[in-house]
């Protein structure tokens, strides 16, 4: 009985597996009428990442001239911009720069790019602006900064993140705040793994309690794992953050 | 037959148009005002510029320059603010104008002071070539103490070392002015930035800045975020704090000034609006029934930290009234369509295709230039567009004897961020915002400049590397390949004039 539980959960994370793709490529330009696509080839098929938003997005293109790290879901679904679509999906540029990484096509016939929910980009509407904090929230509560492989850098989601901590925390008077910065492994689709440099959860963790402490909020202590976080080929760019527990 | 007729209606034309161009301009006026002349500036004045007329308009009313300090020498070489930003010249300095005042003087214009108004305060101060990046590009120089500094003083770190690996001027490697100097310095040559439309330049601010998800920099006074948008490598918060700098730097005062002169000072600049008021063609640009964003009265009275929208309400309001009139406006429309709506590949430049928008991108110049009025960017705007690092687009190639700008050698650490697009070993002409962040990312990275009153005031780019706005068009053409034709190319030039 037990060994077939253990078969059906086995089971169930190899369908999981064999739905996620996290690999390493460059990233191909799209061009349409409308907004560019950005594409990724992995294993002799190609996969459609997003297209061209503004900074208020949830997806963040890639760039030409650097590699991507693609961490996604196969969607159901049919092509879209000639690529197999994965969401939800993460893109990570890596650092260094890659001149192979250039390719840009022309639009096709037949290639439309999907509506873009937040317009072509700047000036072409006003930026939502960061949300407002929940007044509902009480007690206790964990904010999680998310992060791209290798980076420190707080994107505008991230800035939305630390700026309602930050308010929540001024809001009820937190005595203690507690910052925790964490880097992480990524399991590649080929068995790979890329490991996250060392020094990262520190400086992810300092850089936020920075902010933080620049904001008005006192109490703040730091922490960080050193030893990177392990990567199940699933859930890895979930384990590149930093938490923010506010406590009353 | 008719070609005698057609040229003479053509002139009489253009006689017409240009008498109307200069109501505003009395030819007899002083247009460099000297430290100390104790002139009365009044509310609207208006200045020959290329091709027309710049307003400048003093909301405030009248003001009377006797005794005001940026009007008045407060320092110990004879300058006052007002030597780099004269009205005529949109609040900043023309190197036509510099070349002028050389002659005028023989040299001896305060703005010619040997501790930045030349190459180096080294040189010999009696000749021109001494002055060249100030007579030829109305380049200032600014000297930087390497490493940069935190507010208390202890050096900063820095992600890259940096190598003087050409030093036209002599300054870089100079044992006293130098890297290797007792006070290790960098001397980097910039454009004066127009002090005018500041409440635009120093709008904004937010706690955290979008480029770099770091904080921003805040008002000493107030705790508040600061646009970080006022100087080319933002490293002045406030308009007092760069009142302070300016003083005890370019005016090489012994003591800071009262806080009274400060005040006097920003609330001078608060108050001056400049734009093009005139074209020496097309008239009068503020007309009724015309594009509502044109003259420094419009600068007076929008709203400060709009963000552009191109569909209803663009970054300099709308030309539409303009299309198929006559040539001049006409031409003018059809620029501001290219800004607001022409799309090409804008890619490789830091700090706008680095920050999760892709790479490439393809929008338009209005994506960059977003600010309603000013045509800044509404977050701090440092940017590397490539007209400082290698290949700058802009400059002889690195090693070239024409080259008459310093070139450095950025070599970035491993464990550092590499420049986005350079990677870890960048040239450059200036390191820009780097030069105070101590990033690697940053280097090359100049704080967007506002585009209005441009007609008065060439060079153009903190370097002073475009001569002519025509030679601003070519750059972005070349460097974002814009495929502009020469047609184009003209209504472009003719709109960023109408600025």
């Amino acid at each position: 009985m037990r060994r077939a539980w253990c078969f059906g959960l086995f089971l169930v994370g190899a369908i999981a597996l064999g739905q996620q793709r996290s690999f390493v490529s460059c990233p191909i330009v799209r061009d349409t009428k409308t907004v560019p696509c950005f594409l990724a080839e992995y294993d002799g098929e190609v996969y459609y990442l997003g297209i061209q938003q503004d900074i208020t997005a949830e997806f963040h293109p890639p760039q030409l001239k650097h590699e991507v790290l693609v961490e996604g879901r196969v969607a159901e679904g049919p092509r879209v911009c000639g690529g197999v679509p994965l969401k939800p999906v993460s893109i990570s540029v890596l650092k260094e720069v890659n001149l192979a990484c250039n390719t840009l096509r022309p639009p096709e016939p037949g290639i439309e790019a999907p509506a873009a929910p937040r317009g072509p980009g700047p000036s072409s509407r006003p930026l939502e602006t960061a949300k407002a904090p929940r007044e509902s929230l009480t007690g206790p509560h964990e904010f999680t900064v998310l992060y791209a492989f290798n980076d420190d850098y707080l994107d505008f989601a991230g800035d939305g993140v630390v700026t309602e901590a930050a308010a929540y925390a001024k809001r009820i008077g937190a005595p203690s705040v507690k910052v925790a910065g964490y880097r992480a492994t990524t399991l590649l689709s080929n068995g790979n793994r890329l490991i996250e440099k060392s020094g990262l959860d520190e400086r992810r963790a300092q850089n936020i309690a920075t902010v933080l402490r620049g904001l008005g909020v006192s109490g703040v202590t730091v922490e960080w794992k050193s030893e990177a976080e392990p990567g199940d080929g699933l859930a890895d760019a979930s384990r590149r953050r930093v938490t923010i527990l506010v406590t009353p | 037959m008719r070609t005698p007729f057609f040229i003479f209606g053509i002139f009489g034309i253009a006689l017409t148009l240009n008498a109307q161009s200069s109501q505003y301009q009395d030819s007899f006026k002083v247009t460099w005002i000297e430290p100390g002349s104790k002139a009365i500036l009044p509310e609207f004045d208006a200045f020959e510029s290329t091709n027309g007329t710049l307003g400048v308009l003093n909301a405030s009313g009248p003001v009377n320059t006797d005794g005001h300090p940026f009007f008045t020498p407060l320092g110990t070489n004879g300058r006052a603010c007002v030597n780099c930003h004269q009205p005529t010249y949109g609040m900043s300095v023309s190197a036509t104008s510099l070349l002028d005042r050389w002659r005028a003087t023989d040299g001896k214009d305060p703005v010619f002071a040997a501790f930045d108004g030349s190459n180096c305060p080294g040189l010999p101060q009696n000749l021109e070539s001494s002055h060249s990046l100030l007579l030829k590009r109305g380049l200032v120089r600014i000297p930087l103490l390497w490493p940069p500094r935190n507010a208390d003083g202890s050096p900063k770190r820095v992600e890259f070392a940096i190598e003087v690996v050409r030093d036209p001027t002599g300054c870089n490697t100079s044992r006293e002015y130098g890297l290797k100097s007792a006070q290790p310095t960098i001397s980097v040559y910039r454009r004066p930035r127009p002090t005018a439309n500041l409440k635009y330049v120093t709008s904004g601010g937010t706690p955290i800045v979008l480029k770099t998800g770091m904080l921003s920099d805040v008002d000493p006074e107030t705790g508040r975020p600061v646009g970080m948008n006022l100087m080319s490598d933002a490293r002045e918060a406030t308009l007092k704090t760069q009142a302070l700098s300016a003083m005890m730097g370019h005016e090489e005062a012994h003591a800071a000034p009262s806080r009274q002169q400060i005040d006097k000072i920003v609330e001078y600049e608060s108050q001056v609006y400049v734009a093009q008021a005139a074209h020496i063609f097309g008239g009068p640009l503020v007309v009724p029934g015309g594009p509502t964003g044109l003259g420094p009265a419009a600068l007076r009275d929008h709203k400060a930290g709009v963000l552009g929208d191109n569909d209803y309400d663009p970054v300099f309001g709308l030309f539409n009234s303009w299309q198929g009139t006559d040539y001049y406006r006409a031409s003018v429309a059809r620029g501001a369509d290219i800004f607001m709506f022409r799309q090409f590949w804008l890619r490789d430049a830091t700090h706008i295709n680095s920050i999760g928008l892709g790479n490439p991108l393809k929008r338009t110049c209005a994506t960059c230039h977003n600010a309603q009025m000013t045509g800044q960017d509404l977050s701090a705007g440092w940017v590397d567009v490539g007209t400082t690092n290698f290949p700058t687009w802009t400059e002889p190639a690195t090693w070239a004897e024409t080259s008459e700008l310093p070139v450095f050698k950025i070599t970035c650490s491993r464990d550092a961020d590499p420049h986005p697009y350079l990677g870890r070993v960048i040239y450059t002409t200036d390191p820009g915002r780097a030069l105070i962040s101590g990033r690697c990312a940053d280097v090359g990275s100049i704080v967007m400049q506002q585009l209005r009153g441009l007609s008065a005031r060439a060079p153009y780019f903190a370097s002073g590397s475009a001569k002519t706005l025509r030679e601003v068009v070519d750059f972005y053409d070349r460097r974002f390949d814009m495929k502009l034709s020469d047609n184009e190319k003209e209504d472009l030039i003719n709109f960023l004039g109408a600025l």
